[in-house]
């Protein structure tokens, strides 16, 4: 049953307009950032042919000093993603080879930490968080990102794993091996698509972080994402401003995810497809 | 191996919960100088069945989840139909689809807030172009602001589905399928009695995924509407932030954690168990 | 996706990846940049010298962290501050935060005594909360002991309404705001209308002035839930003559006079933009500043800026008015911000020399230039400035007959902030009436205040 040439355009053509759709956001945050501020509200919206400038950049880069930030981003992000993926992918691959019923099931006991609501989190864990002093410290967001993180490792390596085949494991476990070798040796370098889906997850998920940043980190380690939120204010919004923070908030993981782009699903139906 | 995740999860994850469930029954603000926690047993669970704020947000996250998981599970699903093809073309439509996802949803809220502003917003001027336009702006008005957010939402987690069920079409056997359209099946009757129950699975994770994050929206709306107007678009999880880290009322607010916290479980419960049974029918 | 595919994607983000790439560079080098000089400093010969008298090196090599809203005087501290650590030695870190993110992060920093910040800037209208709670340090001691280096007499009366409350000062006048009328001269003229000095001319002039078919209306009013339609609506019932509360500081929202209040506030609104039940401060800057708007009652704060015409192509025709007045013994609305000590902070004198040091008069000059809002008499009057800002003297008598307390400045405010400022969106959208709406803030208020 082939579908005919007319089908084809018609289904290109509305695929076009189904990508302008979700990619129009996307451009105007990039055109706003290289605006002039007079520019900015001009009706009808112009998307190209304006008069670039780079001065919104500065003024994010002199003035608001975006550098720092990024850098706390950084160090915040790329923390919860190496605990996150090394926790989650042992855990991961415990769950997946286990023959106990209860731990076989408990990958469902990880998703079911997924569902706790933020706000539910932070009251404790910041009341917590104050009387062991670590309020306003890399930790303090670190550990809470990985409270979520790693779960949804656990929950993504035990499907990953489950649908690699375990004939070579069990041979090295015959052969001697111990669990950890046949896990390191064998099973780890056939999980690597996993791993990488994993990684880009935490990645997204910690980078992207608003609330947990908002309430655990002090001046000196706020992330871009707050720092967006702080020109939010009684003066007078300069979208040209805005958005060039945006851009910083936006394009390291954007460029990182669609490098990985094919690794999106890795993990996450694994198990529903088999592979 | 389990061992040090497990470890780490219990001490982390559920001290915190336990802590919740204790201060949930007690008067504690944090803005009291003295630091009580008086007890109150059940009173501040009793007290959110009475509060007019917390049952209309409790109503507005319903909508909100229901909204978001039903639209966005249809339109990825059609997506993922439409969008299926192995040309060169469609792969690069496809992985460019997928850029909101990595976008932080408080900027996406700003920058639709800005894309939807009645005045210059280009979302605004081209609906306007063809007909669609409301006054005070599709996120001023409160009947048109849940639906607002809704496309919002819709924009960023659409691309998850779409290639969650791109990767399970591509799994299928495509045996069934030749075998049905050889004995005359219609596509319609293809799609709804072979690619459908066959996708189940896929489906089900897409919906327990999309349920989970919904119900915990706060970023957009904080950037958005901050729950207006009035409290049209006020869910649980923003007001719980607004009486627990804005005005430090610690154990109303943990009290309306777990409430939160109770409902996504139920709901999430009874996914699993549903997926549980479909994966033991596969094997 | 095939290496092809991918980089044709590079390609499209080529552009903007080599011009972040161009930019990307400093940032890293630009934080440490304030910093070297400083620690090199006491080595230099040429020290510079403070006009003020103030600044000494005794907490040199120390730092202050200062939570301060990005409201206009936020241009000011980031021109002045590097100014002072030359002077003084000491590193100061501002952390610019929005409205609601700062009241959230201030007060998480006081309850959880991390002391993260040693300088607050603090809403008139947190005084009360402040000053209970004993979060901020009671500068009264303090202002007695170095009354010498203040120039006290200088600072307008009502300033100290800027983080007074009970027996203590709780934070230092830093910024004070005028409710005034900013107008468009040339679409006054063309409706043949002339400046309001009543409520009830005001909504006539607005609705004279409204033109919706020619995208200009009468009128800019912050109707945003939350703080901003919340101020608007309790500037609106002062000059109405009315008041939220009854003579023993009680609750009285659901009265007869406040419901004609609320009728009349939404009255007003005819004459504005519909999308004005969102705006915040900067949604109504921004519609004066595009001609939608011919008036707007408005924070003094923002005058400098509209003035100028390179942000506002119709700045040779706007000119500043006194807000109208529902009777004559009113009074004109007063806010802004004072700046506060954290209780908890270790750095309290170094932080109360920064204070002295911004608010002295020397500095007010620059402070002023900066697009601060003055606290002074003698700034107010320096005809050097008064020519540069033809709007000072309707800002002196402003203040002069100006109320901080329109909005009641008690402890309870914030809670009660959050309250008004629900109903009365949820009112002007049309979700709610105007008696379910006092009633609901009525109610809610004697909740708050028990």
């Amino acid at each position: 049953m082939r579908a005919s040439r007319t089908e084809n355009l018609l289904r290109n053509a509305l695929a076009i307009l189904v990508i302008a759709f979700f990619l129009m956001p996307i451009v105007w945050l990039f055109t706003t950032s290289l605006k002039l501020q007079r520019d900015t509200f001009q009706l009808p919206p112009v998307w190209l042919g304006f008069q670039p400038t780079l001065n919104n950049f500065a003024f994010a880069i002199n003035q608001i000093q975006v550098g720092r930030f990024v850098l706390n981003s950084v160090i915040i992000s790329a923390g919860t993603t190496l605990i996150s993926v090394v926790l989650g992918t042992l855990g991961g691959y415990a769950v997946s080879r286990s023959r106990l019923r209860f731990v076989g099931a408990s990958s469902y006991f990880f998703l079911v930490l997924l569902m706790i609501p933020p706000v539910a989190m932070l009251v404790p864990f910041y009341l917590i968080m104050r009387d062991l002093g670590l309020l306003g410290t890399y930790w303090a967001v670190i550990i809470l990102d990985t409270v979520y993180n790693a779960p949804f490792v656990v929950w993504m390596m035990s499907n990953y794993f489950r649908s690699v085949p375990t004939e070579m494991e069990q041979a090295a476990l015959v052969d001697g091996a111990s669990h950890f070798q046949a896990f390191r040796l064998v099973a780890l370098p056939l999980a690597v698509p996993g791993i990488i889906a994993s990684v880009l997850y935490c990645l997204i998920f910690s980078w992207n972080d608003f609330i947990f940043a908002l309430l655990l980190t002090s001046p000196s380690t706020k992330t871009v994402p707050l720092a967006i939120m702080g020109q939010f204010s009684t003066a007078q919004l300069q979208w040209g401003y805005m958005a060039a923070l945006s851009v910083f908030a936006v394009l390291p993981v954007l460029l990182v995810a669609l490098v990985l782009n094919r690794y999106f699903v890795q993990g996450l139906t694994a198990g529903a497809t088999k592979g | 191996m389990l061992g040090p995740v497990l470890a780490f999860v219990l001490a982390i994850a559920l001290a915190p919960l336990l802590f919740s469930l204790f201060i949930s029954l007690t008067d504690y603000r944090l803005t009291d100088p003295t630091q009580a926690k008086p007890f109150v047993g059940l009173g501040n669970y009793l007290k959110a069945f009475q509060d007019k704020a917390v049952l209309e947000t409790l109503a507005n996250t319903v909508v909100f989840t229901v909204g978001a998981v039903t639209s966005q599970v249809l339109l990825g699903l059609a997506l993922a139909l439409l969008m299926s093809g192995e040309t060169p073309f469609m792969r690069t439509l496809r992985s460019l689809a997928i850029m909101p996802l990595a976008l932080p949803p408080l900027v996406v809220g700003l920058v639709w807030k800005a894309l939807y502003n009645p005045q210059f917003g280009p979302v605004a001027y081209y609906l306007k172009q063809i007909g669609l336009s409301v006054d005070r702006g599709f996120l001023g008005e409160f009947t048109t602001a849940m639906p607002a957010v809704l496309v919002i939402d819709l924009w960023q987690w659409t691309p998850l589905l779409m290639i969650i069920f791109l990767a399970g079409l591509k799994s299928l056997p495509t045996e069934m399928l030749e075998a049905a359209y050889v004995d005359g099946a219609s596509r319609t009757q293809a799609f709804f009695y072979i690619t459908l129950p066959m996708l189940l699975p896929v489906i089900f994770i897409g919906v327990l995924l999309r349920t989970m994050n919904a119900f915990k929206v706060f970023d957009i709306i904080f950037a958005t509407t901050g729950g207006g107007p009035g409290n049209a678009t006020s869910v649980l999880n923003f007001h719980i932030y607004k009486v627990g880290l804005t005005f430090f009322d610690m154990g109303y607010a943990a009290a309306l954690a777990n409430i939160l916290l109770f409902m996504i479980g139920v709901c999430c419960a009874f996914y699993v168990v549903l997926l549980r049974r479909q994966r033991a029918t596969e094997f | 996706m095939s290496l092809q595919k991918f980089r044709a994607i590079l390609g499209v983000m080529g552009a903007t990846a080599l011009t972040l790439a161009a930019c990307a560079a400093p940032p890293a080098a630009a934080p440490a940049a304030p910093a070297a000089p400083a620690a090199t400093e006491p080595a230099a010969p040429a020290q510079p010298t403070d006009p003020t008298g103030i600044v000494t090196r005794e907490f040199a090599g120390s730092k202050l962290t200062l939570a301060a809203q990005t409201d206009q005087f936020v241009e000011a501290f980031r021109a002045l501050i590097p100014k002072f650590e030359e002077l003084s030695g000491i590193d100061v870190t501002m952390d610019e935060l929005g409205y609601v993110d700062l009241r959230q992060k201030a007060t998480a920093d006081f309850v959880g005594k991390t002391a993260n910040y040693d300088l607050i800037t603090v809403d008139i209208v947190w005084s009360g909360e402040y000053g209970q709670n004993k979060w901020t340090v009671d500068l009264k001691p303090l202002i007695e002991r170095d009354k010498a280096q203040l120039a006290l007499d200088d600072i307008l009366p009502v300033m100290w309404t800027l983080g007074s409350w009970g027996e203590g000062q709780w934070a230092y006048p830093l910024a004070g705001y005028a409710n005034v009328l900013n107008y468009r001269t040339d679409l006054f003229e063309e409706a043949g209308v002339s400046v309001p000095k009543t409520l009830a001319e005001l909504q006539e002039v607005a609705t004279k002035l409204s033109r919706p078919d020619k995208g200009v209306w009468g009128i800019g009013l912050l109707g945003a839930k939350g703080p901003a339609v919340a101020q608007d609506f309790m500037a609106y019932v002062q000059q109405y003559g009315s008041s939220l509360l009854d003579e023993n500081g009680k609750p009285a929202i659901d009265t007869e006079a406040n419901l004609k209040a609320l009728e009349g506030f939404k009255a007003l609104f005819e004459a504005a933009p519909p999308d004005a039940t969102g705006w915040w401060w900067g949604d109504r800057n921004d519609a004066f500043s595009s001609g939608k708007i011919a008036m707007m009652l408005n924070w003094s704060t923002a005058i400098k800026n509209h003035k100028n015409p390179d942000l506002n192509p119709f700045a040779e025709k706007i000119e500043t008015a006194f807000s109208p007045l529902g009777t004559e013994a009113g009074k004109y609305g007063f806010g802004g911000w004072g700046i506060g000590i954290n209780a908890d902070s270790k750095n309290k004198e170094a932080a109360w020399m920064f204070i002295k040091w911004i608010t002295s008069p020397p500095i007010q000059k620059e402070w002023v230039d900066n697009n601060g809002s003055p606290i002074r008499r003698s700034t107010l009057t320096d005809p050097e400035l008064v020519k540069k800002y033809p709007w000072f003297p309707i800002l002196l008598e402003s203040y002069e007959k100006g109320d901080g307390d329109y909005r009641p400045r008690q402890p309870w405010y914030s809670k009660m902030e959050d309250v008004i400022g629900t109903e009365v969106n949820a009112y002007l959208v049309g979700q709610i009436d105007a008696k379910t709406a006092l009633a609901n803030m009525q109610k809610a208020a004697l909740d708050i205040i028990k």
